[in-house]
């Protein structure tokens, strides 16, 4: 079945339809909000879910004249994703209606949630590559925002700021891999595209090809490692894997949605769509799999180790977040002969469970927080008595998470250790880690899970309070309907693949693969296997260590606080680090004395000028040695002697006047060159400037060139001679240069009247001043710019004067008024004045209207 | 100019007669523009130039008492800012509506046409350019824009 493509742009659409209605109904109908989200998700995921089953693509022109198309693909991986993102976005927004209750900025986070949604549908369904980055860093933008919802707490902005880092700039390596690809598919019979997937010429259609042309370019490695740091910076694997855990200042329902079911998946869906691409049948073990599976495999373990080592409850459950994601990377990573089908079975199957059963959990943690009031583990214990349901609920998800036979996760993990154990047997050696490590990793996991579980059952610590209140319906309802299906899941998994895993597997597999139907039920327990016993294994040494279970997580955090392993300390040293660089770059730079900006922009301009005329070789100069008329040279004369006055002004009067000296010459040297325009602008402002100066010249300091050393003062003038010769050669250069067909022809054969005419034309100008023609007719265009600029000028010097009052009026308050007021304004009022003053104080752009104003200046 | 250093008696009554005759100047060099040296961009500085000879000459308080208060308050005058900014925002308007206008004729953006009109007395034949329109928008800008800053400056 080909997809509807109005299906498809509706579905993903609405959410961004939606988030301007937000504000607006948040007035009328209040926290009930959440009921409109939830229902645009709804939207959503009914829209989508028409389209089970489709398979293709489909191309929405954008911008035909560039050639350039929105292409949107559907497949059983794309539909999974989109269900994970809508589908649970249905239940986050309903339970946000119960959670967010007593907190503020309800039309921030309902907006700022739905745009989410619609980015990380457009995540799944975009095959262009472009549209995939962009919808993948709108995604890190919301994700920054709603963690940062708390935006006033310091613990938020370094969080928000740290998951924005890691991911954008993860973000920015993906899209260098994505140019990468791009120009090495240039190189193919297919041409350069950047289509993915689903079209004749992509990518992953002309994979052979693409590849070949990558291994001859010796870009093979590259591209595929800039890719993986863009998916495992977003998944936060192990080393990227800082950001997660700070990330759970966001409000809970937003990590439930953003840092566990959807956004941090885009990192492994990504995975499992260039898996095709970059891991052919090969009968040797790929990089991919060396690259993938092996960093998979260890961040599962790293993190899980750190999970253990957790005191809150979304803590724990962040690592263990990213811990499975290692998961799913390391299941994807497995390729090979024995692995390619296995290990996309566990990637896929995996992205499923894990969704759900950590949904849930995280779900389960906010109605802790909500009703217990800390998320302490040591605080927290012996809740079941108090919270019945949820402990039923939890006892559903936080099995399957441990991996415990028959709960859902179990099936997908025992996938995992089936595709190690067949890498391992059959290329032996080094690979039997792969089981090795899989095997230690869950036992980790199995540790933090019956942890968490434990919450509910044991003694209960004395400092809980004694109030805790069941959730209200809103709150227990979504976590107990994805309990539900993480039961059915686990009971019969071949409802789970069935329904779409076994679709989203395939669009794992290389493009020739025939995928067989993957079967599993409760029956496969009874028959003992390898994998099974790995299984065992996990269970019974996790068992066997949870005793000990308050000794590992002593030895964690000890552990934890070593500066040198911890990429924390990295991350801090480096952002800290940058703070002083930057600190002192803009002391260096900004040190508001006016030399500092002046003279390293008349060097590198004269520098760089004088170095392209260099470059461009020999630059045949007319007129040398040409006599210049008597008058010329009288008016060039007194210019010369007017300037020489200028450097020896003892005041502003003398030198401004004899500046003016010098323009007015200027404008002579026009009217002698028959350029009436020309000359007319300058005098008018050279007048100008004359009358302002004497507007403003009796608050200028009285001090005048000053020349503070000799040394600086031969710095100076050896500036100053150099910027004059610049000027020098580029008149000659330019005067020089002669186009083979000059267009003034062309504007003194059009700008006048022609001589047949009726009384209404618009192909000639209709004007005997070519100049005047030029501005207005011609070149309008330029100057509609240029008078923008004027304007611009114009209010950039309103806002800043009004802003410099404001500025002098807060200061003056200050003090009496309370600090906390807005810190934000000031910082913006300083940021703003340094960039623009420069544009506004000077009005030069406007002389360029007619290129001669400035000229003397 | 500050208050201790009063300007002579000869150099207001000479910025009395100059000022009208700079305006008058301008707007035929606006006027003129399409066929003589001239244009919006010059007339624009120069009408600003008679604006802050007033104001250099007789303060920017005065100006307003006598020119904007006494007469009414209409027009350009009507005090330092609000009415400039109306000015060069009504300017960069009419510009860019020049241009938009010639698309409803299913022309490229900013392309200008000219009209000959017979039977105007006294002139005969007349040209009209839609240039002159661009130009006006030109010419609003550049003295609204430089007023603004003059004022907002000279204030401080």
């Amino acid at each position: 079945m080909q997809p509807d493509a109005a299906v498809l742009v509706a579905a993903l659409a609405l959410p961004f339809v939606a988030v301007p209605f937000v504000p607006a109904l948040f007035r009328v109908v209040g926290q009930r909000v959440a009921f409109f989200a939830a229902a645009v998700a709804a939207g959503s995921f009914g829209l989508l879910a028409t389209q089970y089953g489709a398979h293709g693509a489909v191309q929405l022109p954008w911008i035909p004249s560039l050639g350039v198309s929105l292409t949107l693909y559907v497949d059983g991986l794309a539909l999974l994703i989109g269900f994970l993102a809508s589908g649970v976005g249905v239940l986050v927004f309903t339970y946000s209606y119960g959670y967010m209750a007593h907190e503020h900025g309800h039309v921030k986070y309902y907006a700022t949630l739905l745009a989410f949604m619609g980015s990380m549908l457009g995540v799944a369904f975009a095959a262009d590559l472009l549209a995939l980055f962009v919808f993948w860093e709108l995604t890190s933008v919301t994700s920054f925002l709603l963690i940062g919802h708390h935006q006033r707490e310091d613990a938020s902005q370094y969080a928000a700021r740290k998951s924005m880092l890691i991911t954008v700039a993860g973000g920015l390596f993906m899209l260098a891999g994505f140019l990468v690809l791009a120009f090495a598919s240039g190189d193919t019979a297919a041409g350069r595209t950047f289509v993915l997937i689903g079209t004749e010429n992509s990518l992953i259609a002309n994979g052979e090809a693409v590849r070949e042309a990558l291994r001859a370019a010796g870009l093979f490695v590259p591209a595929l490692a800039l890719v993986a740091v863009g998916a495992i910076t977003k998944s936060a694997q192990a080393p990227f894997h800082v950001w997660l855990p700070n990330a759970m200042e966001a409000p809970t329902p937003v990590s439930a949605f953003l840092h566990s079911a959807t956004m941090v998946k885009a990192g492994v869906y990504l995975v499992g769509r260039f898996r095709p691409l970059f891991a052919p049948e090969l009968p040797s073990v790929p990089e991919w799999t060396l690259l993938l599976a092996t960093l998979g495999l260890v961040s599962m373990t790293i993190t899980a180790i750190l999970a253990v080592g957790a005191t809150d409850i979304k803590e724990l459950l962040a690592y263990s977040t990213a811990s499975h994601l290692g998961l799913i990377i390391a299941g994807y990573g497995l390729a090979g002969p024995a692995a390619v089908e296995l290990g996309a079975e566990t990637g896929a199957f995996h992205i499923f469970n894990h969704a759900v059963f950590k949904a849930t959990l995280f779900l389960v943690a906010g109605i802790i927080a909500h009703e217990a009031h800390t998320r302490k583990l040591e605080e927290l214990g012996g809740l079941a008595g108090d919270l019945p349901i949820v402990a039923g609920i939890t006892g559903i998800a936080a099995l399957g998470m441990a991996g415990v036979p028959p709960f859902n996760g179990f099936w997908s993990k025992e996938l995992l250790f089936e595709t190690t154990y067949f890498v391992a047997v059959e290329h032996g050696g080094l690979y039997w880690l792969y089981p090795a490590i899989a095997v230690f990793g869950s036992v980790f996991t199995f540790l933090y899970s019956i942890r968490f579980l434990m919450l509910f059952f044991g003694d209960r610590p004395s400092g809980l309070a004694d109030d805790i209140h069941r959730p209200p319906l809103a709150m227990l309802a979504p976590p107990a309907l994805l309990a539900a299906i993480a039961l059915a899941t686990g009971i019969v998994p071949q409802l789970g693949i069935d329904a779409v895993v076994q679709s989203a597997f395939e669009a794992s597999l290389p493009v020739a693969a025939e995928a067989h139907s993957l079967t599993l039920s409760i029956p496969k327990l009874f028959s003992f296997t390898p994998y099974l016993g790995m299984s065992l294994l996990t269970v019974g040494l996790g068992a066997v260590a949870y005793p000990f279970y308050g000794r590992l997580h002593a030895g964690v955090r000890w552990a934890r606080a070593v500066d040198y392993t911890s990429p924390n300390w990295y991350y801090d040293g480096l952002t800290e680090g940058a703070n002083g660089v930057s600190r002192r770059l803009a002391v260096g730079l900004h040190g508001g004395a006016f030399r500092t900006y002046v003279a390293p922009l008349l060097l590198g301009t004269a520098v760089l000028a004088l170095a392209g005329y260099a470059a461009a070789g020999s630059i045949s100069v007319d007129g040398v040695g040409a006599v210049p008329p008597v008058p010329l040279i009288v008016v060039l004369g007194v210019a010369v002697v007017g300037a020489g006055a200028v450097a020896r002004a003892p005041s502003h009067i003398a030198g401004v006047l004899t500046l003016s000296v010098l323009g007015f010459m200027v404008a002579i040297v026009f009217i002698l060159a028959n350029a009436p325009d020309l000359a007319l602008t300058q005098l008018v402002i050279e007048t100008l400037v004359l009358v302002l100066f004497l507007l403003v010249l009796d608050r200028l300091p009285a001090y005048y060139g000053e020349i503070r050393s000799r040394a600086r003062g031969i710095a100076d003038a050896a500036l100053a001679s150099l910027v004059g010769f610049t000027v020098f050669a580029t008149v000659l250069v330019a005067t020089s240069a002669s186009p083979e067909e000059p267009i003034f022809q062309y504007f003194l054969a059009r700008a006048g009247v022609p001589a047949e005419h009726g009384p209404f034309f618009s192909d000639f100008g209709g004007g005997s001043n070519v100049v005047n023609v030029i501005l207005v007719d011609f070149r309008a265009f330029d100057t509609l710019g240029e008078i923008a600029v004027v304007a611009m000028a114009a209010l950039s010097v309103l806002t800043l004067v009004g802003m410099r009052a404001q500025t002098e009026t807060e200061m003056a308050e200050r003090p009496e008024s309370d600090s906390a007021d807005d810190p934000a304004a000031t910082p913006a009022t300083d940021g703003g004045r340094g960039p623009a003053s420069a544009s506004a104080d000077d009005p030069a752009p406007s002389d360029g209207t007619d290129g001669s104003g400035g000229v003397d200046r | 100019m500050s208050e201790d250093r009063e300007p002579t008696v000869i150099v207001k009554t000479v910025t009395r007669t100059v000022v009208p005759l700079i305006a008058l100047t301008a707007i035929a060099l606006l006027i003129r523009g399409h066929n003589l040296p001239g244009g919006g961009f010059i007339a624009g500085v120069l009408t600003t130039t008679a604006f802050a000879l007033l104001y250099v000459i007789y303060g920017l308080d005065t100006v307003r008492r006598d020119l904007v208060t006494n007469a009414g308050g209409v027009g350009l005058l009507s005090g330092p800012t609000q009415s400039y900014t109306r000015a060069f925002a009504g300017g960069l308007a009419l510009a860019f509506g020049s241009g938009v206008a010639a698309m409803l004729f299913d022309v490229p953006f900013l392309t200008q046409a000219v009209v000959f009109v017979d039977g105007i007395p006294l002139y005969g034949e007349l040209e009209f350019a839609s240039a002159l329109a661009f130009d006006l928008g030109v010419y609003f800008v550049v003295v609204g824009s430089l007023l603004t800053i003059i004022a907002v400056v000279g204030k401080e």
